[in-house]
């Protein structure tokens, strides 16, 4: 029986994003430790993310993230390179604006933007404590890695604050589209549950970009 | 009523194709926009000049033979619309109308303002019929079908296959046009015995045609001339995903 290669693209393109929506609740919820005053915010903030280093649990949800990550990233390039090929010659005149959304029509565009912001985020973070990379980590009280100080000071500097700050906004109109149309994908056609869906997207794109992009600021005022 | 036409035109399949002016007066509000690219074309045997060409029928909206891209929008400014319903009232004295076939790799430009939609054919070749004993036409009634189910068929039975969901996707992708062929037949009792083959070769079809994937913009519901909803193409997707696994 057919194989149908571009559904099975398309379907691993929504399923690992949603995932990967997933994904962020959880770290936007992670972020908001940052908020609270310093002394509790430290303690908490660095004992959380020991705990995830160590459990075996998110471990293996972490390289379900790294491949959720790349096969997103592929697959959905694979896909643009087709979609391309298959509209070789484009209108002389075409206000596609009258017929879709402008974060519907640049999916690449924004994801390109986003996934140049997680490359430098890895950096800043993840090959900073995971990997070793750079100055060594130190230290808090309680003997661990002292996350929030790597935090903190990355967001003293106003440029990451100001670049953290302003990648919000391609995530948010990224999620907007990518959310619900994954359903749709994945087969999900219920006229009224679509609507609600619809509606739950640009609630979690305006938190998700409103949340990572505010954060850095507050923490940068604190 | 005088407008300046920038046609495109092309000699064949082969030839590079370019956008040429036309200024063209003595057109009233009333004609259609059919029948003003008629007046044009009128005139330019008059002037002994190749007419261009373009693909019409029945000039009711019901036969999916018209279709052009006009001003940036596949089948003219209004939503579900074909391109024979639109009027030259559309427009204002003076306008500039940009006229130019539907463009896809999977479309090929046979001339002028015709393509080649012979890709949609092979298509419903793949499955969007149902095998069934000729002969005398069965009783009417033989089959109870409840009415929102035959209303739902009825909805997707209503592509005329003119092929503005290809021309207006940015990927030229056929995911609507082959939606409503497959759940017009897989919705009703008589396509149940061979909906999972339908779905699954249909939309290989479709692949192999070269055209792009659904990314959901949603430009080819608001172009489709029958209002086709695009959840037809998640349903698709659904139809297909439950076909791979029950086989």
């Amino acid at each position: 029986m057919a194989l149908n290669p571009l559904f099975f693209r398309k379907t691993l393109v929504a399923g690992t994003g949603l995932f990967l929506c997933v994904f962020l609740v959880v770290h936007l919820s992670a972020n908001c430790i940052l908020l609270l005053p310093e002394d509790i915010a430290r303690g908490m903030y660095n004992s959380y993310s020991t705990t995830l280093r160590e459990s075996p649990l998110i471990k293996i949800v972490a390289y379900l993230l790294y491949l959720s990550i790349i096969l997103h990233v592929v697959y959905a390039l694979l896909i643009t390179i087709r979609n391309r090929k298959a509209k070789p010659q484009k209108y002389v005149m075409n206000h596609a604006h009258q017929n879709s959304s402008w974060s519907s029509r640049n999916m690449g565009i924004l994801g390109t933007l986003i996934l140049i912001f997680i490359v430098i985020h890895l950096v800043n973070f993840w090959a900073r404590i995971k990997l070793g990379f750079g100055d060594a980590v130190a230290l808090d009280v309680d003997g661990n890695k002292d996350v929030y100080e790597v935090t903190y000071s990355l967001f003293h500097n106003i440029y990451y604050v100001i670049f953290y700050t302003i990648i919000s906004v391609p995530l948010a109109f990224h999620l907007y589209h990518g959310f619900k149309s994954g359903f749709k994908t994945l087969g999900f056609y219920h006229k009224k549950g679509l609507k609600i869906i619809a509606k739950v997207s640009l609630v979690y794109a305006l938190i998700m970009g409103i949340g990572f992009g505010i954060i850095p600021f507050i923490v940068y005022l604190k | 009523m005088k407008v300046t036409f920038k046609i495109w035109r092309q000699e064949g399949p082969e030839d590079k194709g370019a956008i040429r002016d036309y200024e063209v007066d003595g057109l009233t509000e009333d004609m259609s926009f059919l029948e003003a690219l008629d007046h044009l074309n009128e005139l330019l045997v008059l002037k002994n000049e190749k007419v261009i060409a373009y693909e019409y029928d029945c000039r009711e909206g019901i036969c999916g033979q018209c279709g052009v891209f006009i001003n940036g929008r596949a089948h003219g400014p209004h939503d579900n619309m074909t391109t024979c319903q639109l009027h030259m009232r559309s427009f204002k004295d003076g306008d500039t109308i940009v006229v130019e076939p539907w463009r896809a790799a999977s479309f090929p430009v046979i001339k002028d303002l015709i393509v080649d939609r012979s890709a949609f054919d092979r298509i419903i070749e793949q499955g969007a019929y149902i095998t069934a004993k000729t002969g005398t036409a069965p009783e009417a009634n033989a089959i109870p079908i409840p009415k929102e189910i035959s209303d739902n068929a009825m909805d997707a039975a209503a592509c005329i296959g003119c092929g503005a969901c290809v021309a207006t996707c940015k990927n030229s992708s056929a995911a609507l046009f082959t939606a409503a062929k497959i759940n017009h037949l897989n919705r009703l009792p008589q396509g149940k015995a061979e909906e999972h083959k339908r779905v699954q070769e249909m939309t290989y079809q479709m692949e192999i045609e070269g055209f792009g994937s659904c990314t959901f913009t949603g430009a080819c519901e608001v172009e489709c001339p029958e209002g086709i909803s695009i959840l037809n193409i998640a349903e698709m997707n659904a139809r297909n995903a439950k076909a791979k696994l029950l086989g």
